[in-house]
């Protein structure tokens, strides 16, 4: 059996005296897309936390293609391979849409250190997701879609080969989410990416994952096939109180 | 604009380096106040302007290197002495440089400004304490080669922000200052980065002081540490506004100019004038000269394409 | 004086009390405008410095007491800091000059641009010499300890206003109103809070009680123009201690700012004042990166 791209084992984050995540564990193969499924304060993007380095877990420890990488720093993880999004996202304002990328291009892991070079990556990446014709324009014009894409854009420019993707849907209308998950799905095949999703919108989790890991208060309740999700009990009882 | 921009600061590098042989003492020294604010104003830059961390507390370094200077007096050749200056400011800033950046926003202002005051009130009771109070300094260097190496620091200060400006660690430390979070999730090392942005600004300001230091036949340690020193940077940079070098050397001029003339002038109301120029400014031109210019730019573009035939 | 006598010195209990309660006053205007409006009001200490100087030319001139005199310099004050809201911050505001890469250093150069026109224009008119009068300093024993008329009065004053004002902002509606906006200013926008008023309102109360801190100041010391700046000085530290935008942690801070240069001069020297301060407030900050009583946010 080949060795996952991220293995989470018994991870757990405590603040002060409040437990957010408790003995969570999950393996994610290279080129799976796996949900994470959980009502708000699951700690789900605590969790997301933990992989990329933003936060350090209590217990446990998590591996990335074979080496350790609990508690290094998120400039680290990012070097490594593991890119993220942010559920309110953080651009640079200032900064044009193609600069936003050419720091991930030339920082992360790809490593283009040659300015020309992250551009023409840069410029690639944005025809992908729709925002080529906007590139001169400094961050902090943009819609709210547009500022979601670049999100997802400027993680995917640092050459990461895992992109954990916060709540990439939130806020879009039914007809952008459709054209997300396409945008996400012709990605995630001509950069052969490895996914970590979390999301509130079910169609985005049961249409677009390989795997769902469900959280509730912090731990591990139900994993499975989207189809064996919808049909598991406790996550009824958990959604649905059925 | 930048071929224009080029041969206006050529033009002022050249009018700089021949005033010693073209003037009298007096021009001379107002030319060496000007590349000493010069110096200063564009080392602060490369800490302040590109990560966005304001430092109220740049005379510290200035006064460290005066004061290295002054009590290796008669002990250490100046070709020494001036060089340690920088070694010794950038040596306290990578010292004190990781918990201070830690620190973020208006904090990190005050902070800066108390640290700058904490060295200054420590070296002023130590010399109470030992005795020495003030000092009288024979023998300095002529007033010419002070200018020339004062003319040396304000140069190497516009390069160091310029390579800084257009380099990778440049765009990395622009990043950081829009987001720092995001730019550490994609990989820029922001701790290190912010660091050796300070270390890099206190380098030039410690040699600064040391020459300056030279200038004078009595010295008294409060007055290197004046915090009018970092007042006055941080109103030259941002008077001149913009990214890289160009503002602060606006700024710079504008504001030494001014001072002049008023000085010269109207002395009784100088201060009144100036306050007021400050407040007039940040009202009406809140990105500073550079930011006046690239306004008119790009009012002149928008005339332009609306002027087209459609 | 031995250490322990020093330390259980009513006189000096009495002394930091006094300082400590007008660096309260003194903070609590400057916290409040900050904590509205993100910005570092660097000329508060010359509000401080006009209202002794108003003080002083009511009671010089006009032979009324400061204590009479102080509403009135009060609401003087709430009206220049509401003059100057509506005249020059507002239209700072609306210009591109507060995208938050620039605020700090803009309303750094703003405030510090009236700070010397304010300084240098009073030593025009008053000349910069210092001023100083004599009221209500004959001497009154309580407990065995000393204390002038004027101290016992600036204590009381300083005090009762810190603790209304504390009350004003716990118990008020409009109080509330002002801590939303402290809290997260979005946010009290689409709560229907009047978020321009209610900073109009932190001017003119910062001003009011800088003013009011000036007049009970102006019995107890010497001033000239430039005596605001340590003023000012000293109320950021209380702030920035404190936590910036928390005002209750603020008059905490404010009396231990107070204690400690009391009892620190008392056992070092005069000389070591000033490294004392910085010194503490330099090693506090560096251990507490956003004050003393910084509340940690729990992510989820």
């Amino acid at each position: 059996m080949t060795l996952p791209l991220l293995a989470v084992r018994g991870v757990g984050k405590r603040f002060g005296g409040l437990s957010a995540l408790a003995d969570v564990s999950l393996k994610v193969a290279e080129g799976e897309t796996v949900g994470i499924m959980g009502a708000n304060g699951a700690g789900k993007t605590t969790l997301f936390g933990l992989i990329a380095g933003n936060l350090r877990p209590t217990t446990g420890s998590i591996d990335y293609a074979g080496r350790p990488i609990t508690g290094l720093s998120p400039d680290r993880v990012c070097r490594l391979g593991i890119g993220r999004t942010f559920q309110i996202v953080k651009p640079f304002p200032a900064l044009t849409v193609l600069e936003n990328l050419r720091t991930a291009a030339m920082f992360g892991h790809a490593a283009l250190r040659d300015v020309r070079a992250a551009d023409r990556h840069g410029l690639a990446i944005l025809d992908e997701l729709g925002l080529a014709d906007v590139a001169d324009r400094s961050a902090a014009t943009l819609t709210l879609s547009g500022q979601k894409r670049l999100e997802v854009a400027r993680a995917v420019a640092t050459g990461a080969r895992l992109v954990l993707l916060d709540e990439v849907m939130a806020g879009l209308t039914a007809t952008e989410v459709a054209a997300m998950l396409e945008t996400l799905d012709r990605l995630r095949s001509s950069r052969r990416l490895t996914l970590l999703v979390i999301e509130h919108v079910m169609r985005a989790l049961m249409e677009f994952c390989d795997r769902i890991v469900v959280l509730h208060h912090g731990e591990r309740i139900a994993a499975g096939t989207p189809a064996e999700i919808g049909r598991d009990p406790r996550v009824l009882e958990v959604y649905f109180g059925a | 604009m930048s071929r224009l921009w080029a041969a206006a600061l050529a033009a002022l590098a050249l009018a700089l380096g021949v005033l010693p042989f073209a003037a009298n003492d007096y021009l001379v020294a107002t030319g060496l106040s000007l590349l000493m604010w010069l110096a200063l104003t564009q080392s602060w830059c490369v800490l302040s302007k590109m990560t966005g961390y304001v430092s109220l507390g740049h005379v510290v370094f200035y006064g460290m290197g005066a004061y290295l200077v002054v009590v290796t007096w008669q002990r250490w050749p100046l070709a020494l002495a001036v060089p340690a200056a920088g070694i010794v400011a950038a040596l306290f800033a990578a010292l004190v440089g990781l918990p201070v950046l830690r620190v973020r926003g208006p904090y990190f202002v005050i902070l800066t400004f108390g640290l700058a005051e904490l060295v200054r009130y420590a070296l002023v009771a130590y010399e109470a304490a030992s005795g020495t109070a003030s000092r009288i300094l024979f023998g300095a260097p002529d007033l010419v080669v002070i200018y020339f190496a004062m003319y040396a620091l304000a140069v190497g200060a516009t390069v160091l922000l310029a390579l800084v400006a257009r380099s990778r660690f440049g765009h990395g430390l622009r990043s950081l200052r829009e987001n720092e979070e995001a730019a550490e999730t994609v990989g820029v090392p922001v701790v290190g980065y912010k660091l050796a942005a300070f270390v890099l600004s206190a380098a030039i300001p410690g040699m600064v002081g040391g020459v300056m230091a030279l200038r004078s036949t009595y010295f008294v340690v409060d007055q290197v540490f004046d915090p009018m020193i970092s007042v006055t940077v941080i109103a030259m940079a941002l008077l001149g506004g913009g990214d890289g070098p160009r503002g602060p050397v606006l700024g710079t001029l504008f504001l030494f100019t001014l001072s002049q003339l008023l000085w010269a002038h109207a002395p009784l109301a100088y201060m009144l004038i100036l306050g007021t120029v400050l407040v007039v400014f940040v009202l009406v031109a809140p990105n500073g000269i550079v930011g006046l210019f690239e306004t008119a730019r790009e009012r002149r573009r928008l005339g332009a394409l609306a002027r087209e035939p459609v | 004086m031995s250490v322990v006598a020093t330390l259980l010195s009513g006189q000096l209990l009495f002394a930091a009390l006094v300082t400590g309660a007008i660096y309260a006053l003194v903070a609590l205007g400057l916290n409040l405008v900050y904590g509205t409006l993100r910005m570092l009001n660097v000329a508060h200490g010359d509000v401080v410095m006009l209202g002794a100087y108003a003080a002083y030319w009511t009671f010089s001139g006009l032979g009324v007491s400061p204590l009479v005199a102080a509403p009135a310099i009060a609401m003087l004050g709430a009206l220049a800091g509401w003059l100057l809201y509506r005249g020059v911050i507002r239209r700072l505001l609306g210009s591109g000059a507060t995208a938050s890469t620039r605020l700090e250093g803009n309303s750094l150069l703003l405030f510090f641009g009236l700070s010397i026109i304010v300084q240098n224009a009073v030593a025009l008119a008053f000349t910069p010499n210092n001023r100083g009068y004599s009221h209500l300093d004959q001497v009154h024993q309580l407990a065995g300890v000393a204390m002038t008329g004027n101290r016992i009065a600036a204590l009381a004053i300083a005090g009762a206003t810190c603790v209304g004002a504390a009350l004003f902002l716990s118990r008020s509606l409009a109080g509330l109103s002002m801590r939303a906006v402290i809290e997260r200013r979005e946010a009290a926008y689409i709560v229907g809070i009047d978020v321009d008023r209610v900073q109009a309102a932190s001017f003119a109360i910062g001003f009011a009680s800088a003013a009011l801190a000036g007049v009970l100041l102006s019995m107890l010391e010497q001033f000239s123009p430039f005596s605001g700046f340590p003023y000012t000085i000293a109320a950021f530290i209380v702030i920035i201690l404190g936590g910036l935008g928390n005002v209750a942690a603020g008059l905490g801070a404010a009396l231990l700012l107070g204690v400690l240069e009391t009892y620190g001069v008392a056992l070092t020297s005069a000389n070591l004042r000033s490294v004392l301060l910085y010194g503490v407030f330099v090693g506090a900050l560096l251990l507490f990166p956003r004050g003393l009583f910084a509340r940690r946010a729990v992510r989820a």
